[in-house]
């Protein structure tokens, strides 16, 4: 009976050896612990032996079977590694799947907004043509104030209201201002209002149309620290780690007091070089929120105070990509706009 | 507005000994903005942007002014010096004396007057360093009399007139508001029709000046010039306004008198006026100083709360350094143990009106860098559902489906408007456009859109663009209606590719939509080639093709496949929730089943019937092929579907799914009499 194993198993281990593919090792499986296997009919024809020998027999198949599984085993695996062993070249190109792309003025926006969002302001968006008294009258610029030239307005033809006045093309986003405050009526507020603006100029670094976003945070005790780490905050996740900003008075009707917003150059850091002004790279305005504008907005101010920002998305991009003509934007020129 | 002068001019007020580099830098961070610094000869030019609400400061001695209140509050050495002259006793010098008879008709329009005649004038070239001082400005230099006007606004921000007194028929000057239509020649030699309201002043029978914006030509300073007449006032702020906006023509003058001018020193800006023409001509006042001063602005005192201050600056600043900081800068002001109470100077008393004001200047003083930086404390409001984060996510998803984003102007020409075929009465125009190519705002995207491809048509052939923006409609008595679209346009393309783009847009934003032909003309698109899209009855949108009339328009080759989708629309219906189902654990049965119909038949009405005859035992139906041929026999088109049949108990078992097969086909020849295909 033992050489009748032996025999077997040498049989099995000879075919096995011989196996070209994983479909060989398959067959000879079954032709050995198949149904009909001569492995399988080994074990039925222990019922012949005798009983006392029966243990005996027993070890032997066992034996024998987990020396071919460990044969078999070995040699799928070998095969397995042989059929890795393809070559490819590695630096052909890819199949790829076709890509577009975003707008650079998109791709700041949905940055701006990130970075803003962390801090707990809200995405909030207002009409693009309102009433005079949004854009102007509310933010304490009453109707033929010389501040209002800074603007450079388009208006809309047709029959002004009384209270609200005529209809223009938001030459800003500080509409929103009052806007939201009707909306939340009761601070905390932290709104980010991105949208189209329009005003009558055109030149390399004006488009009559352009996008700016306005901040504004009201709530108790809103000191010009909070608007400086603002803006700190903003500045060295959008610009990178070692821009500084500071601030600088300005005016404007709304805000009291008022800023200018500078970043430090990018390419002399902060130096001084041709590019810049002394070093400054003028970002936009700032300011706390004046409380005739709080009030315009029925909030309390002395109960509330709180600071509010424009600024301009194109600015902050040329400022980013070194883009000299900010024309280039809206002329959508597909070789333009691939780049980015 | 900026103004430009040299530094030695300023030093002239300012005695420091501090760099110009340096002195730019503390007047930058904490006054006027050095905007650029520029060499000039052995001098240097300094360009300083002044806001709008500081006239006092747009002079050169208004800067020196800043600067010394900044310089001294940081212990650096500087003092104020005056400018010589203002203060002369403006007596007649010779007995024959000159009369000028002035009647102002209405007080409103001029809240001081002051103007003196002096006799004895020599016309000649300024000395050199008013020359060289006006043209380092950017002024050209003139004679010695009419430069004093130009030099006295730059160096004391007074804008100031000279007239020739023998051309002022009978010393005669009625200031008075303009008619209608009443002409004035001015200095420029330009005739200037005015409007009703102007400020002028006329002389026994012509008007000789339109007063705070340019003096009229027929009373100018000549070579000839023997007797003048110095003139400084300070006008109706508004008055000045509307008509240097009606005339559309705006001086420095103008635009200084519109901001306001300090009318106490308006005397001693004659004064000085007096004292440069004596040095420079030789004159001598021949009359009495004329000084009519109805207009005297009050200054009120402010308070301003210590916490307040405090809160805002975040720091607790001593009151004594606030208060030294205002007393730089002109104010009157006192501390009590809680607040401040201040009374501006009275060139700045249209600036300050509230506590907020007295809170900036302490605070630039002080220096904004010198204050703390941190986030703001406080709660975090609750979120707002916003359409930005979603057209942000959308705008994403598009750039992945291989579109590329463009942005174009919202306002557009009337040529555009017209290739849309809208009326003009529905639609939003500027009254006071740049050009005619920006005179409406747009109703649609997918006429910029198509102007983009044709553009770029010869760089590529397989453009595929969209754009989200803003349309505008009017919308009587309120405010337009603002919705926000979205345009999509594919070159060289065909219905089926821009209805799948479409569909998948839908199923990112989990909502479905019907699609239906097209129920009225539609001035953009081929009505024939062009579907409408509803969800829950709303129309929110138009797919197809472009019609001919507008490709041509941009002579675009080719077809262009394009959507129109209202997402204002979209973003406020509400999205399909996903619910879970259990996944199968028996096999379904999958067939296909062919059939030809006429070419007419809507595949919807088809696949619903099959659903309905196929119901409960067919789960899903999928088209898999639709084609037209001759063979099938005119205007019939073949259809396969693949049905799934699948039960939740056990497999289907095949005379289950054969009756339901022919319960379909039966269904089918029936309503649509078509040919099923065996």
């Amino acid at each position: 009976m033992n050489n009748k194993i032996q025999k077997v198993a040498e049989e099995a281990k000879t075919n096995i050896s011989n196996c070209q593919t994983q479909q060989d090792i398959d067959l000879v499986y079954l032709e050995v612990f198949g149904k009909n296997g001569t492995f399988t009919n080994l074990i039925k024809e222990i019922s012949k032996i005798r009983k006392s020998d029966r243990p005996k027999f027993g070890q032997l198949i066992n034996a024998a079977k987990k020396t071919l599984d460990g044969i078999l085993k070995e040699k799928q695996a070998s095969l397995k590694l042989q059929k890795e062993r393809k070559f490819i070249d590695v630096t052909a190109p890819g199949k790829k799947r076709e890509l577009g792309h975003l707008h650079l003025v998109s791709q700041a926006i949905e940055e701006i907004v990130s970075i803003f969002s962390q801090l707990g302001f809200q995405p909030a968006s207002y009409p693009e043509i309102d009433w005079d008294w949004y854009a102007f009258e509310s933010l304490n610029m009453p109707k033929n104030h010389p501040a209002r030239d800074d603007w450079e307005t388009f208006f809309i033809k047709g029959e002004p209201k009384s209270k609200l006045g005529n209809q223009v093309l938001t030459p800003h986003t500080s509409n929103g201002q009052v806007r939201e405050m009707e909306k939340i009526k009761k601070p905390p507020i932290r709104m980010l209002n991105i949208a189209r603006c329009y005003r009558r100029q055109i030149d390399i670094s004006h488009t009559p149309m352009f996008h700016q976003f306005e901040g504004l945070l009201v709530d108790k005790n809103v000191s010009i620290a909070d608007l400086k780490g603002t803006f700190d905050y903003f500045t060295t996740r959008f610009f990178g780690p070692k821009r500084v900003t500071r601030l600088r008075p300005h005016h404007f009707r709304f805000t009291e007091p008022s800023f200018e917003v500078d970043v430090t150059c990018s390419i002399c850091k902060g130096r001084g070089c041709r590019l810049c002004k002394d070093g400054w790279l003028e970002l936009g305005g700032a300011g706390m929120v004046h409380p005739k504008v709080l009030a315009a907005g029925k909030i309390d101010h002395n109960k509330y105070s709180g600071f509010a920002f424009g600024w301009g998305v194109e600015r902050t991009i040329a400022m980013r990509t070194d883009l000299d003509d900010i024309r280039l934007l809206y002329q959508n020129d597909i070789r333009f706009l691939k780049q980015f | 507005m900026n103004i430009k002068f040299p530094v030695s001019w300023l030093r002239e007020y300012l005695k420091t000994d501090l760099a110009a580099k340096t002195l730019a830098n503390h007047l930058s961070l904490s006054g006027p903005s050095v905007e650029r610094i520029t060499k000039h000869k052995e001098d240097f030019i300094f360009d300083v942007e002044v806001t709008s609400n500081r006239p006092d400061a747009a002079s050169v001695f208004g800067v020196a002014r800043e600067a010394n209140a900044i310089l001294a509050y940081r212990n650096e050495q500087a003092k104020l010096i005056e400018p010589k002259g203002l203060n002369l006793i403006l007596e007649p010098d010779i007995s024959k004396r000159l009369k000028l008879d002035v009647v102002i008709k209405n007080k409103s329009l001029c809240s001081r007057f002051t103007a003196i005649v002096m006799d004895n004038v020599t016309i000649k070239p300024s000395p050199a360093i008013i020359r060289n001082r006006l043209e380092a400005a950017g002024t050209r230099s003139i004679n010695n009399i009419v430069d004093i006007s130009n030099y006295l606004m730059l160096e004391l921000g007074q804008p100031m007139h000279t007239f020739d007194y023998d051309k002022v028929k009978n010393a005669k000057m009625i200031l008075r508001e303009s008619e209608e239509g009443e002409k004035i020649v001015t200095l420029d030699n330009q005739t200037r029709k005015l409007p009703k309201g102007a400020i002028v002043i006329e002389d026994q029978k012509r008007l000789i000046d339109l007063c705070g914006i340019m003096g009229g030509a027929n009373s100018q300073i000549s070579n000839r010039t023997k007797r003048v007449i110095l003139f400084v006032q300070a006008y109706n702020q508004l008055a000045i306004r509307k008509t240097t906006q009606a005339l559309s023509f705006r001086t420095e003058a103008a635009s200084r008198f519109e901001k306001g001018v300090d009318t106490e020193f308006i005397p001693q800006a004659l004064s000085r006026a007096v004292y440069l023409a004596k040095k420079t001509s030789g004159a001598k006042i021949a009359s009495e100083l004329i000084d009519i001063y109805t207009g005297k602005r009050k200054t009120k005192q402010i308070s301003l709360e210590l916490n307040k201050l405090k809160s805002y600056l975040n720091t607790d600043i001593y009151p004594g350094s606030a208060l030294k900081i205002l007393k730089l800068l002109g104010f009157t002001a006192n501390t009590s143990s809680s607040k401040i109470t201040a009374t501006a100077p009275s060139w700045r008393a249209e600036d300050i009106e509230d506590d907020v004001d007295l809170i900036e200047e302490v605070a630039r003083i002080y220096g904004y860098h010198n204050l703390e930086s941190k986030l703001p404390e406080g709660p975090i409001p609750e979120k707002s559902n916003d359409e930005l984060k979603k057209t942000i996510n959308l705008k994403e998803s598009l750039k992945f489906q291989g579109l590329t984003e463009v942005m174009t102007y919202s306002i557009i020409s009337k040529d555009l408007l017209n290739l849309a075929q809208i009326k003009e009465k529905g639609m939003v125009e500027l009254s006071n456009p740049l050009t005619e190519e920006w005179q409406f705002m747009r109703p649609t995207l997918l006429i910029s859109l198509a102007q983009v491809i044709g553009k770029n048509q010869n760089l590529k052939s397989d453009l595929k663009i969209f754009e989200i923006a803003k349309t505008y409609l009017k919308n009587p008595n309120e405010l337009p209606k603002q919705d926000l679209m979205l345009s999509v346009c594919l070159q060289n393309s065909n219905f089926y590719e821009i209805k799948g783009l479409i569909e998948q847009m839908f199923q990112t934003q989990n909502k479905e939509a019907k699609w239906q032909k097209l129920s009225e003309n539609h001035r953009l698109f081929e009505k024939d080639e062009t579907a409408e899209i509803t969800i829950d009855r709303q129309k929110i949108g138009t797919v197809g093709i472009l019609s001919s009339k507008t490709t041509d328009y941009f002579d675009i080759k080719g077809k262009i496949s394009a959507a129109e989708i209202n997402l204002s629309n979209v973003y406020d219906l509400p999205s399909s929730a996903k619910t879970y189902k259990p996944i199968p654990k028996y096999p379904p049965i999958i067939e296909d089943i062919s059939a030809i119909f006429s070419n007419s038949t809507p595949l919807e009405g088809i696949i619903s019937a099959v659903r309905k005859a196929g119901s409960p035992l067919v789960r899903n139906i999928e088209v898999i092929d639709i084609f037209e041929d001759e063979k099938l026999g005119v205007n019939k088109k073949s259809v396969t579907l693949r049905l799934t049949y699948q039960r939740s108990d056990r497999t289907p078992i095949q005379e289950e799914v054969n009756e339901t097969r022919n319960n379909i086909s039966k269904h089918l020849e029936k309503s649509f009499l078509a040919k099923i295909r065996k």
